[in-house]
């Protein structure tokens, strides 16, 4: 996370307990370009290490934030880092200190392995399937260590370098009546390789299918539920139905033209997407963007928290059985789409930021329709929170339902609503201010109880609290550049160009291969809509990025369902489903 | 066609509604098929499925803005088996084939398959090892939407094509009599057709005012 608050004292005090407890061979620090602590551990030592830091210094580092790899066998730029094939990386977060640390470990070989942290964060279930599933690095002590993003019967490990990138590279796909049998095949549920049993003492058990195709599930989202009667005793949830292969694609787009691909992760919050992407890609190159560009950035980026908001807060209400609300709700999303129609010319994805700013200056007349707007929405939400959430059904299907404590939460790595639901006031926006949301007059909401009604009255408390963000942005909207002077703005300004042959070809490079970022890696995070997004940039020193890890708040969010709704009912189950507030390309990518 | 009741006439009293005009009113003549055909054009009712981000401008569709209800297809289906059109709407994904492949096949004939957005169509802009490009390599489609996502709007000119494309279609109700296959309607490519009158446009909104 990009921190400019008293972060020189920090770094050392981590580093020096971390060496006052372990021998100074089996750590090494690297330089860290983010001001996140980095530091090379000894695989045989990773746990101990691990446990240190979430359980036993004070001020702990108790989220697993993000566990990922990297193929390090083609980089050039390594500046010095030990010697790895694959570094396997877990990135932790301390809310007591406000900061992160990065623990990374070299893996040599083809089939390269190392102890599995699932004793320790039972969130690191998913994170290591991934990474077995995307590099074929192999977790021991794993549970259960199958494929997560791809199919089952697939072979390779997509994210490797030595993996194929596009569908065109291979024959033309084609689902033969046996293909289709095989795939069906290898889809179906065998609850004994879950370690399930299909009875207990009096009954037998009833596997149910739901998804992926369900109407309650929010997308291509597959639940596998062992029920005793309307009773769940356990859950299997199953995702990569909606595997895009994001991160990939991040490997063979310039930095610029990735920028669209970041609209479609949580395809609900457009250019909210970009943000997290576009700072950490400046962060890189150095670039300091102009306060016009920040403010509309903010500006947008709350629009679209309503638009998402609002979408959640339709579906939601009618999961538990209203089918009014949500007309009334898409409706006013329109509205919403009216000005960002009006600022970006396109709906849903409109890929608006572009490195170093903006990709226009706002039109003549945006400041009526926001204010507008402003004025419209607070009597809506204030209809629809008595509409919905003071109903009597609405509250007997979510009050209790689906709780989980904020320890829970804290150990599963959830973040944004869903965390302040139970009662921690972390956002992002606050805490790590970026773009100059620390200048702006905004408060937190929280709820106490962490269940389904908490999410709900937390969500539209937010709604309230981006109107007043953008009512600032109305009043103070700076005046200025909308994009930076830097030469790695891209694409770079236009009258800078047709002067020389020399500005001329600076342009054409940079407009046809996009601007050559230099190496490093950063990681950027914010409060999306979901919960922390954040983007883990490895520049080799190309037009392209070396790896680009997109951790989206949805994938644990997900996982952590059998936790919670264990000994419910199903119909508990699509409140929680409701409740959670996710889209499956948040979380397959 | 269907003789369908004429425009209204001005209004007159009772007796001097001739036989004709009254023949004219109150009967409808045509051949049966094509009934039946006017029938389904107007009635029909999608399977609630969606992939990714182009379900969410198909779902805007069903609201009160767009309202697909004016097209007499609002009637959304959570089973395929009561559905007739089929809305690949959004990333038809490797591992999410052969499950489409499955639900296409439990939905009765006859049938129809909107593919909506770029992903759909082709791939679009992910050419990823885990996409198929373009559904149509395992499902027969009838009307392509371009868009990434498509506006609504988009959907509606789409699922109008489609039922115009349902009246035209010659499907024979007999399975004793006459041909038995359908014989279908031309699908002309729209880009063609509206080439002319797009290519009159000489004048754009500017982007700098709203």
């Amino acid at each position: 996370m990009l921190q400019e608050t008293s972060t020189a004292q920090t770094i050392p005090s981590i580093w020096e307990e971390l060496s006052k407890r372990f021998s100074p061979r089996i750590l090494t620090p690297q330089p860290a370009q983010d001001n996140i602590p980095t530091i090379w551990a000894d695989p045989a030592h990773l746990l101990e290490i691990l446990r240190f830091l979430k359980s036993e210094i004070p001020n702990p580092y108790r989220m697993l934030y993000d566990l990922t790899a990297l193929d390090e066998r083609t980089r050039t730029h390594r500046d010095n880092q030990p010697r790895s094939d694959f570094t396997v990386i877990y990135h932790l977060l301390s809310f007591a200190r406000n900061q992160d640390i990065r623990i990374k470990i070299a893996l040599h070989g083809e089939a390269p392995a190392i102890a599995s942290i699932t004793s320790l964060w039972p969130s690191a279930n998913w994170y290591e399937r991934e990474a077995w599933d995307m590099f074929g690095i192999t977790f021991t002590g794993h549970p259960h260590l199958a494929r997560i993003l791809t199919p089952p019967n697939w072979t390779g490990h997509p994210l490797r370098k030595d993996h194929y990138a596009r569908a065109t590279e291979m024959d033309i796909y084609d689902l033969t009546e046996e293909k289709e049998q095989a795939q069906q095949k290898a889809l179906k549920f065998n609850p004994e390789e879950w370690g399930m049993t299909r009875h207990s003492q009096s009954s037998d058990f009833m596997f149910l299918n739901m998804g992926p195709n369900h109407p309650s599930v929010h997308g291509v989202f597959r639940l596998v539920l062992q029920l005793e009667g309307e009773t769940i005793i356990d859950v299997v949830p199953e995702i990569g139905f909606h595997h895009r292969g994001a991160e990939k694609m991040g490997e063979r787009q310039s930095w610029h033209g990735f920028i669209p691909y970041t609209d479609r992760i949580d395809y609900l919050s457009g250019v909210m997407n970009n943000f997290p992407y576009v700072m950490a890609v400046e962060h890189l190159a150095g670039i300091t963007i102009p306060p016009r560009a920040q403010t509309i950035r903010i500006m947008l980026a709350e629009l679209f928290r309503i638009a998402s908001h609002l979408v959640f807060f339709g579906t939601m209400s009618q999961d538990v059985g209203q089918l009014s609300p949500v007309f009334y709700m898409f409706t006013d999303r329109e509205r919403i789409f009216e000005i960002i129609e009006a600022i970006c010319g396109f709906r849903m994805h409109p890929a608006w930021l572009r490195i170093g700013g903006v990709a226009a200056d706002l039109p003549q007349g945006w400041h009526t329709l926001i204010q507008n707007f402003c004025a419209y929405l607070p009597k809506r939400l204030d209809e629809y929170t008595k509409l919905a959430t003071q109903n009597r059904i609405f509250k007997s299907r979510a009050i209790g339902i689906g709780a989980y404590t904020l320890d829970e939460a804290i150990d599963w790595g959830v973040t944004g609503p869903g965390l302040r639901a139970c009662g921690l006031n972390w956002d992002c926006r606050k805490t790590r201010p970026y773009s100059g949301y620390d200048q702006l007059e905004f408060d937190i909401p929280t709820a106490n109880n962490g269940d389904c009604y908490d999410r709900v009255i937390v969500h539209i408390e937010e709604m309230r609290q981006s109107l007043r963000i953008i009512r600032q942005c109305l009043t103070n909207m700076p005046d200025g550049p909308y994009k930076s002077d830097h030469h790695l703005a891209t694409p770079p300004r236009k009258e800078r160009t047709m002067h020389d042959i020399e500005t001329l070809i600076t342009h054409f490079l940079n407009v046809s291969w996009g601007p050559v970022i230099p190496p490093g890696e950063v990681s950027c995070g914010i409060e999306a809509s979901k919960g922390m997004t954040s983007y883990y940039l490895t520049s080799d020193g190309g037009t392209m990025s070396y790896r680009t890890r997109i951790r989206t708040p949805s994938f644990p969010h997900l996982q952590m369902i059998p936790k919670i709704i264990r000994g419910g009912f199903i119909a508990d189950l699509i409140a929680l489903i409701g409740s959670i507030d996710f889209v499956m390309a948040d979380v397959d990518r | 066609m269907p003789l369908l009741p004429t425009p209204a006439q001005p209004q007159r009293s009772r007796t001097d509604i001739t036989f004709t005009d009254a023949v004219r009113r109150n009967l409808v003549l045509g051949k049966l098929q094509d009934l039946v055909a006017w029938g389904r054009k107007n009635s029909l009712w999608p399977f609630n499925f969606g992939l990714s981000c182009c379900y969410v401008e198909m779902a805007t569709s069903f609201t009160s803005k767009f309202d697909i209800a004016r097209f007499g297809s609002e009637v959304l289906r959570a089973t395929p088996r009561e559905a007739d059109v089929m809305v690949i709407s959004g990333t038809v994904f490797i591992k999410m084939a052969p499950v489409i492949k499955y639900l296409y096949e439990q939905m009765l004939e006859p049938r129809w398959v909107i593919s909506m957005g770029a992903c759909a169509n082709s791939g679009g802009m992910y050419d990823i090892y885990s996409v198929v490009q373009g559904v149509d390599t395992f499902l027969p489609v009838d009307v392509y939407v371009p868009g990434c996502p498509p506006r609504p709007e988009a959907l509606l000119e789409g699922l109008l094509l489609l039922q115009k494309s349902i009246a035209t279609d010659q499907r024979p109700l007999s399975w004793i009599v006459g041909p038995q296959e359908t014989i279908r309607a031309p699908r002309p490519s729209m880009r063609d057709l509206k080439r002319e009158t797009r290519q009159k446009t000489t004048t754009l909104k500017p982007p700098d005012s709203i």
